[in-house]
């Protein structure tokens, strides 16, 4: 009885063996399923690009949602808007999407390294570059040498002063890059901008070091001449104008804006500082472009809102201009500026104004006429309007303010304009602070973003500790 | 040891009480078992009195007995309690029948074992047949609502087959997209609970997968709550497991079962409404502005067009919805096989017109015994389920849009295109936004069982569960007809194909030993296996190019996504219950499981439990009025591993693309890490149940804490690292609580029975930590007009569910505290110099989404073939945030809004402490005094603050009342009929509660998400009315 005992307890052992053991043994393989099939654990370059030259678009979009209402091409119809009123807003969507491309853009440059795709590396280089100067012209100092790879969780500041020569530096690798002839790989389609032409990047990348180097206007490292130099390789014409295309599919985010306005979500209404910028109030001449850049009322007429006071009681339709479809700024195929000829134009007036006056006039009328071609001017009304003394002063007149004034214009929604704006200390005519503007301010305009919640929350430490009035280092 | 002590005790206690009564009787006589043995030590005791005295070794008493005794109470351990009639007689003889009931009272616990409720060191909640079908739900997991401690079930609207949320004991993951609801077990094979919401930005309320299963099928629910319970499932359950068993056949003659029943709904609650002021703004006449109600008063309308009135749209559009639930089920077997069928159907019709749900079942079982050592079974149900799932979301918004001076029922042009004075009708949509799925489902399983010595059972199950979940959206565009007003300009086409397949695989051995007479083990050891594959297709045609004609050819853009999801898993666990003089039970487990989910290097992982069950009144020598007392401990570990695809780098396909011919590609803004260790949950729990007065009271009471550690969570990184998420162990949740159940049965006559349970839970939670440089986690967020968007936000150091929003800006005489968190409401308003309340626009916590209490009481009143009985489900202090409201504010549909054009003083003080006094005009455009005051008050202030919108949405629901009767058997003499019940029952239809709007318990999330707090513009609830015929043959 004892031996069965055993021997029936040793029977049950091996059974116990015999069903476990390979089960545990085998199940090492029959575990290793653990390779996601929905995400590839690689990118190609050419979707890396993509994504990241028709994301450039979005970030330039929403920069300018930000910064149009500071420079006051937009109000909001609601009174005491944050953005109106220049209150401490973290931008966290913003910097979340800039650097989001900025990543990819990390990821782009190892793989075509790796592939020696030299156009892919050095189209990813100046795209880079339009990312990260929008980046460090919002906030000034910002993580980048430990960026993007996430080898550390909690990534350093570097300072603005140092990124903006690795502005130029990364501009200077691309030209090189580009400037190399024949490539393995062809870009196409994958390029929203420029879908692959080559010398238009080229031209781009000398057109964003003129932008970069004309930023230090107010420092000592300021150089006309090497701006002008920029110049002269850069565009010649609108149609090489740096813009993200867009598609039915995917349409103009100002024309979503405009269309949600239509239905009665607000947004995009123009402010009346522009408004008066362009009927003669401001300068005594009606500038032609009105309705080929935003819509009119009811009455046919351009009325603008002032920043901060809100709609009062205008109907939240009809009554004051805003952005529309059917204008070049904001129908649904509309592109989407990056950086432009008449910007340049603009640019070389400034940086010429000192040395050769002629020149400077020269580009001040040819940026004129470039942005009224552009957005569908008639020629006569161009011309009316380059002939009035107001405009017309002639090259020994010509003054920075009237530069300003027409790059003003001229770069309606481009964030570059808020560059414009604190190194020209806001000192458009009429410009006046907005209603109900952020008390903590002192009555002046805000010359900087803080920082946004995601990094005081999660890199606190690292975080610069800002206010509105900080001056970046080109801005002092 | 019983007896030695309890007879001196009695003596002691019988003398006392013989001395102190005056006149007394005498009766004598033998307690015997059913065979006639005696039962020495058997308690006989006069009712109502302390007078009684127990049996002698050959089971006979004597017992004086005072002269106003009219009944005896004959007890003996593990046998039936007895009251005996004395009349006039002085001998008394009484045969006691076992107890199944005390002795043998068998639960369903972790892995399908039955085991004895007495020896469980754990909570342990079961329903039956009966409370599981009373309210005619046909979602089992709102069956369980108000009926079980510590279960919180949230209804998630009243659409046919919506989702249903449960969760036990508290919300345990700091993951927003975790799944914290329990495992659902069907005859011992986990099936699939979850709920796959619509793809695009419209809800349609889908239902959890459990809402297949048929409650008329269901046997019984075992609730295990705690990680003890729920150990040998270990990773899977959790978050507690639903142990559901379904009807067997039973040895005898072929019985069948035939119900009926129809119900009809209603909304139970509606928001109130302003029917004073018409279409327009600025209390201007119009009949074509987007403005549904911010115009003329509508008396001043009528001068302009007599014809001119208010519609009370919201309910015009609504419908008195219908259900039909059909079952048949036969079963029998003789003493080799038994066998079950049923077949059912249900369908129903919603409230909203248009919504449907209809579901179909099938169910077959069996078991067949070859010999004694060996017996196998096995089931299979096929179901089919699924219905129209109107946009609801779009259908109550639009309905807040449409003018009230306007019919939103007539919609439709004789061309078929939409009847419309401008704004988007909401039937319309309803009528042709179709969304409509269909479930084909299978669950199956096999049971072996073989038992090859007395003491060694081995037993293997196979289960499946298979469902492929077809859906199609179609939003047409516009047909061609001249001036129509389309839904869309383009329209499309959405097919989703989503399938699923579960196997599960469970080999089992039961070695039971018993050492001597006292001291007996039973040692289970076990192998489990899990195995889930699924995968989901997407397609979707945009821009129909022939109107009217909805198939994929004829779009002009084909988009289309997929996502595939695999996962394993392998335990094996091993049980060990120790009983020793059925008195004191000691039960250890163990498992260990090995996941696909994670790293190789970490993919193992062991956890224990040991618990204790302590019959104590036996021992302590107890009055007997105390009939049966146990303390309960023990202490759980389980292990958790990731869900799939967490431990790698990737990349994925950008949304937007494919665009011009291009596909996008992006890093994954979440980090995934070869590095994850599963999650630990600890989790300790006391309980004492006792019952009293031979069961006629009883309680039970617990008390539980549970620390879920190294959580493994999606942490939010700074974006400059290239991600927004880095997944990693961290983090800590605790969840402490106590459950109460009294029951009780305060009349129990042969005609009149009254039983009545109450329930009782309380669950606090705190975030003990998230990670280091980690303040908080954002779980979900709704949207509200200007600034009014409140989020659902965890901190450390505070409970799960905070909610956060803008305010209004309080007073605070000593000046504003710097870092201001909470607000308190019941400071007084910071007024502006405008007169209107100042705005805060910091987040500040402004309510709490979780109950402070929860408490269920249930009543049952039988007399003679007529049972009555109801349920009210309880929930207190639990806050929400009303989109409904916020919406309703924007455009002055409600009935406080009536003081739109009235003057007012706002309660508060200004900036420098003096109370206002400056009177404003709530209206908008010019006010009395010429003043402008644009949109007006409601538009300017109110929609935009939050802490408008975030109220109290506690209740007491009368959840279900249930009238019915049994004819008597004595008129089925004649006929086939064995049984005959007739019941008519209501749903919800008492409901208090502060909330304002519709049924508070409704949100958008659906079941599968966390950010409970948010109403949405969700489908309303209902009352529901059933009458029902029961017939079994």
């Amino acid at each position: 009885m004892l031996t069965k005992m055993k021997y029936k307890n040793k029977s049950v052992a091996i059974l116990l063996a015999l069903v476990f053991l390979p089960m545990i043994n085998g199940c090492e393989s029959y575990l290793d399923i653990n390779k996601d099939p929905n995400n590839p654990t690689t990118a190609p370059i050419t979707g890396l690009l993509a994504h990241a030259s028709f994301e450039t678009g979005d970030n330039v979009q929403n920069i300018s949602n930000i910064t149009s209402y500071y420079m006051q091409y937009l109000a909001s119809p609601n009174a005491a808007s944050s953005s109106d009123t220049q209150e401490p807003v973290p931008y966290d969507q913003t910097w979340f999407e800039l650097y989001d491309v900025m990543t990819d853009l990390s990821d782009l440059e190892v793989q075509a390294g790796e592939l020696n795709a030299r156009n892919y590396l050095g189209i990813a280089k100046i795209l880079k570059a339009i990312n990260l100067g929008l980046t460090i012209d919002l906030w000034g100092n910002i993580p980048y040498t430990e960026a993007f790879f996430a080898e550390t969780l909690t990534p350093a500041y570097d300072s603005d002063q140092v990124l903006y020569d690795t502005l130029q530096q990364l501009l200077d690798e691309a030209i090189v890059m580009l400037g190399s002839g024949e490539f393995t790989f062809e870009v196409g389609n994958d390029d929203f901008i420029y879908e692959g032409d080559i010398d238009l990047w080229i031209k781009t990348a000398h057109a964003l070091k003129a932008r970069y180097l004309l930023h230090l206007s107010k420092t000592p490292e300021f150089n006309a001449a090497n701006v002008l130099s920029a110049i002269d390789k850069s565009y010649a014409d609108n149609v090489e104008d740096a813009t993200v295309s867009y598609f039915e599919e995917q349409i103009n985010p100002w024309a979503s804006v405009a269309q949600a306005n239509d239905a009665l979500i607000l947004g995009g209404w123009i402010s009346e500082q522009l408004v008066e910028a362009m009927d003669g109030t401001s300068y005594g001449v009606v500038d032609p472009r009105m309705p080929y850049m935003f819509g009119e009322t009811e009455n046919g007429e351009f009325v603008g809102t002032e920043n901060g006071a809100g709609r009062g009681d205008a109907p939240e339709q009809g009554a004051r201009s805003t952005l529309v479809l059917g204008t070049y700024y904001s129908s649904r195929t509309s592109p989407l500026e990056i950086i432009t000829y008449a910007e340049c134009k603009f640019i070389e007036a400034e940086a010429a104004l000192a040395t050769n006056p002629a020149r400077a006039y020269n580009a001040y009328l040819n940026g004129i006429i470039a942005h009224m071609e552009k957005v569908g001017v008639e020629s006569d009304e161009i011309q009316a309007y380059i002939s009035n003394p107001a405009v017309a002063v002639g090259a020994g007149a010509l003054t920075s303010d009237l530069i300003m004034k027409e790059k003003y214009l001229a770069m309606f929604l481009n964030p570059e304009s808020w560059v414009d704006g604190r190194r020209y200390d806001y000192n458009y005519k009429d410009m006046t602070a907005p209603q109900n503007l952020n008390p903590n301010l002192g009555g002046q305009f805000l010359r900087r973003l803080i920082y946004p919640e995601s990094e005081t929350q999660r890199n606190g430490l690292n975080v610069p500790n800002v206010n509105l009035l900080n001056r970046l280092w080109w801005d002092k | 040891m019983k007896m030695k002590f309890t007879p001196l005790f009695l003596l002691v206690l019988c003398l006392a009480t013989t001395l102190a009564s005056g006149q007394t009787s005498q009766i004598s006589g033998k307690i015997t078992s059913e065979e006639g043995d005696p039962l020495p030590g058997a308690s006989i005791q006069v009712m109502g009195t302390m007078v009684g005295t127990v049996t002698n070794l050959d089971g006979k008493y004597v017992l004086e007995t005072p002269s106003y005794a009219t009944k005896l109470i004959i007890s003996y351990i593990g046998y039936e309690t007895a009251e005996v009639e004395i009349g006039d007689r002085s001998v008394i003889d009484y045969q006691l029948y076992p107890d199944i009931q005390q002795l043998g009272e068998i639960v369903v616990t972790a892995m399908g074992l039955e085991q004895e409720k007495r020896s469980l060191g754990y909570a342990v909640a079961e329903l039956g047949s009966k409370e599981i079908t009373q309210s005619k739900q046909p979602n089992v997991v709102n069956a369980l609502a108000g009926q079980v401690s510590g279960v919180q079930i949230t209804n998630s609207g009243g659409a046919p087959g919506m989702s249903s949320r449960i969760i036990i004991r508290g919300i345990t993951s700091l993951n927003p997209n975790a799944d914290n609801q329990p495992l659902f077990v069907v005859d011992g094979v986990p099936i699939d609970n979850s709920t796959s919401e619509s793809v695009d930005n419209t809800p349609r309320g889908l239902s959890n997968r459990a809402a297949d299963i048929n409650p008329n099928d269901i046997e019984n629910i075992s609730v295990l709550k705690g990680a003890a319970a729920t150990a040998l499932y270990g990773v899977r359950a959790a978050n507690g497991a639903v142990i559901i068993t379904t009807k067997k056949g039973k040895r005898g003659a072929v019985s069948i079962n035939v119900k009926s029943s129809v119900g009809f709904d209603q909304i139970n609650k509606y928001p109130d409404f302003q029917e004073q002021y018409g279409q327009g703004f600025s209390g201007d006449y119009s009949t074509d502005s987007f403005w549904p109600s911010w115009g003329a008063p509508i008396v001043a309308g009528q001068v302009i067009d007599p014809s001119y009135k208010f519609y009370d749209n919201t309910r015009n559009v609504m419908q008195t919805g219908k259900q039909f639930d059909n079952y048949i089920s036969v079963s029998g077997g003789d003493d080799y096989t038994t066998f079950f069928g049923s077949v059912s159907n249900f369908q129903q019709e919603g409230v909203i017109p248009f919504s449907t749900w209809d579901r179909t079942s099938v169910k077959l079982s069996g078991d067949v015994k070859v010999s004694d050592k060996f017996n196998f079974s096995g089931s299979l149900n096929y179901i089919k389920s699924g219905g129209d799932r109107v946009p609801h979301d779009r259908i109550m918004e639009t309905l807040m849009y449409w003018a009230v001076t306007q019919d939103a029922t007539d919609y439709l042009n004789p061309d078929g295109t939409q009847k419309t004075y401008g704004n988007s009708n909401p039937l319309y949509a309803a009528r042709f936004w179709t969304y409509e799925d269909d479930v084909n489902r299978m669950i199956g399983n096999i049971n072996l069982n073989y038992k090859p010595l007395d003491w060694l059972a081995i037993s293997y199950r196979l289960g499946t569960d298979y469902y492929s979940d077809q859906r199609t959206e179609i939003e047409p565009g516009p047909i061609g007809a001249e001036n129509e007003v389309p839904i869309s300009s383009t329209g499309f086409i959405e097919e989703t194909r989503i399938n699923s397949r579960d196997i599960n695989s469970t080999l089992n051995l039961t070695i039971n030993k018993k050492f001597n007479e006292r001291f007996s083990s039973i040692l289970r050891i076990g192998q489990d296996l899990f195995d889930r594959s699924s995968n989901s297709l997407v397609a979707t045609g945009n821009e129909f190019d022939i109107p009217l004609f909805y198939h994929m050819s004829n779009t002009k853009e084909l988009l289309n996504s997929q996502s595939k999801s695999q996962r394993r898993l392998i335990g094996v666990y091993g049980d060990l219950m120790l009983n020793f003089d059925d008195m004191l039970y000691l039960n250890f487990t163990g498992r260990n499981d090995w996941t696909s989910t994670l790293a190789k290097a970490n993919r193992s992982f062991f956890y224990p439990s040991v618990s204790l069950g302590f019959v104590f009144d036996e021992v302590l020598n107890l009055p007997t009025a105390v009939s049966y007392s146990k303390f309960r401990a023990s202490f759980a570990e389980v292990g958790k591993d990731a869900s799939p695809y967490q431990t790698a780098k990737t990349y994925e396909s950008a949304s937007g693309f494919p665009l011009n011919g291009e596909l996008g590609y992006t890093r994954s803004n979440v980090l995934g890490s070869p590095e994850l260790r599963p999650e630990r949950t600890t989790s300790l729990e006391f309980g004492l149940e006792a019952s009293f007065l031979q069961n006629r009271l009883g309680f039970d009471l617990t008390w539980y804490q549970s620390n879920s550690k190294d959580q493994i969570i999606p942490v939010p990184v700074s974006n400059a690292t290239g991600f927004t998420r880095l997944v990693t162990n961290a983090g800590e949740l605790e969840n402490k609580g106590i459950e109460l159940v009294l029951n009780g049965t305060p009349i129990s006559t042969l005609d009149f029975e009254w039983d009545i349970r109450l329930n009782f839970t309380r669950n606090s939670n705190t975030v003990v930590s998230i990670r280091e440089g980690i303040e908080s986690i954002p779980v979900g967020s709704q949207f509200g007009y200007v600034g009014a968007t409140t989020s659902m936000i965890l901190n450390e150091g505070d409970p799960y569910g905070n909610l956060y929003g803008t305010s209004y800006e309080r007073y605070y005489a000593d000046g504003k505290p710097e870092e201001l968190e909470e607000l308190d409401r019941d400071l007084p308003l910071l007024i502006d110099d405008d007169g209107f309340p100042t705005r805060n626009g910091d987040q500040l916590i402004i309510g709490n989404a979780q109950p402070k209490w929860m408490a269920g009481l249930s009543n049952s009143f039988t007399y003679k073939g007529i049972n009555l009985s109801f349920l009210i489900d309880v929930r207190y202090g639990i806050d929400q945030f009303d989109q409904y409201g916020n919406f309703y504010s924007a455009f002055g549909f409600l009935d406080y809004s009536l003081n739109r054009n009235d003057v007012v003083i706002f309660d508060g003080f200004l900036e420098n402490g003096s109370a206002n006094t400056k009177p404003v005009w709530l209206g908008q455009g010019l006010g009395p005094d010429y003043a402008n005051y644009g949109p007006g008050f409601y538009r300017n202030d109110y929609r935009g603050v939050s802490e408008n919108f975030v109220k109290d949405a506690s209740f007491i629901k009368l959840r279900n009342i249930t009238l019915g009767y049994d004819l008597p058997a004595s008129l089925l003499d004649s006929t086939p009929i064995k049984g005959v019940n007739f019941s008519i029952s209501a749903n919800n239809i008492l409901l208090w509660t502060p909330w304002k709007g519709f049924d508070p318990e409704s949100f958008s999330a659906g079941a599968s998400g966390n950010a409970t707090a948010f109403t949405g513009l969700g489908y309303p609830g209902v009352q529901s009315y059933f009458f029902t015929l029961n017939l079994t043959f």
